[in-house]
């Protein structure tokens, strides 16, 4: 049974890509940085379910932390991670010139940096191994840009740079590095969005709908696979068709 | 001096972990590993380093060590041997 490692699967996305992998025959290790309650009532809910997930502590911003979890003599060390999913993040939506530093940094830190400490810490395992998935959550904020989430866009179109570069590095042993890019979906990080905004948004979608979770995870589980061994350095785009209409121009 | 068996069993792993198409006797003890006739690179330096790490629990701790330990099978073998636990 191989080992998935989902960050930040103890909600929203994440905790829907947690459960399929856990359907699908992994043994799934959620992160969580900021709510062990949140994290302990998720685990809960998913045995009621039937499904096993084990719920960790882990900024994946930190380097200590990634040490702690996945350090040489830890067992998930031992038992190696096959299945990388970085899910975890927050927004800190600013414009530009009003964003404080501290938060831009926050913003790269989570999901730039934490993507980047969560390949180092796995990778070992993957290469020892010689099977690997790895599969960053991104965002149509990446390559269509969006007012108020420079961080945001910056750190997520970061990972698309980083899973290109790391292709180079681990194809060799069967480790495929992919992004899913997940567009409108409603979880807590699109909760507060004015209805408004949201309505605004929804119009910009082919589909005129958010997406679901599940739908977001039947992507990561496909690319997860054993079946999807000849697809890396791609981004699925799982977004109602949003990427695609505003690539057409018009 | 590294005693026989390790360095036999240092090239073994060589062989095994990076696939190479090589018995033991075919890999000289002071030849260097890269940049050499093996045509090793620093992704297989890498996968080699893992694979020291699983099979002696030694590790090489960055890139500056790594560069003197790699330099050939007999320095190899003679740092896992200083490094068992």
């Amino acid at each position: 049974m191989r080992r998935a490692l989902v960050t930040g699967g103890s909600r929203g996305i994440g905790l829907a890509i947690a459960k399929k992998l856990a359907h699908s025959g992994f043994s799934v290790v959620v992160t969580y940085a900021h709510d062990p309650a949140g994290a302990e009532a998720a685990v809960h809910a998913a045995q009621a379910e039937g499904l096993q997930l084990t719920a960790v502590r882990c900024d994946v911003n930190s380097p200590h932390d990634w040490q702690a979890l996945l350090g040489r003599g830890t067992p998930l060390y031992e038992e190696g991670v096959a299945v990388l999913c970085h899910a975890a993040g927050f927004t800190r939506d600013k414009l530009l010139m009003m964003m404080p530093p501290a938060e831009f940094d926050d913003v790269l830190g989570v999901h730039l940096r934490g993507g980047f400490l969560a390949a180092q810490a796995v990778m070992r395992g993957m290469i020892a191994g010689r099977w690997g998935r790895m599969v960053f959550i991104t965002s149509p904020t990446a390559e269509l840009g969006r007012r108020g989430q420079c961080s945001y866009g910056a750190a997520k179109a970061g990972l698309g740079g980083l899973m290109r570069s790391l292709v180079w590095e681990v194809s060799r042993f069967q480790i495929t590095v992919n992004c899913v890019c997940a567009g409108l979906v409603d979880t807590a990080l699109t909760g507060e969005l004015p209805a408004a905004v949201h309505a605004e948004l929804l119009a910009g979608i082919p589909q005129g709908r958010a997406g679901r979770p599940e739908e977001i995870a039947a992507a990561v589980d496909f690319l997860v696979s054993e079946r999807a061994g000849y697809i890396t350095g791609q981004t699925l785009a799982v977004d109602g068709g949003l990427a695609a209409v505003h690539a057409e121009p018009f | 001096m590294p005693n026989s068996n390790l360095t036999e069993d240092v090239k073994k792993l060589i062989i095994t972990s990076l696939k190479l198409d090589k018995a033991p006797a075919d890999i000289a003890d002071d030849e260097p590993l890269f940049g050499g006739g093996l045509g090793l690179d620093s992704i297989d330096a890498l996968e080699l380093a893992v694979a020291i790490e699983r099979t002696y629990r030694v590790t090489i701790p960055d890139e500056k060590v790594g560069k003197q330990v790699f330099a050939s099978v007999s320095s190899l073998a003679k740092y896992v041997g200083e490094n068992l636990a």
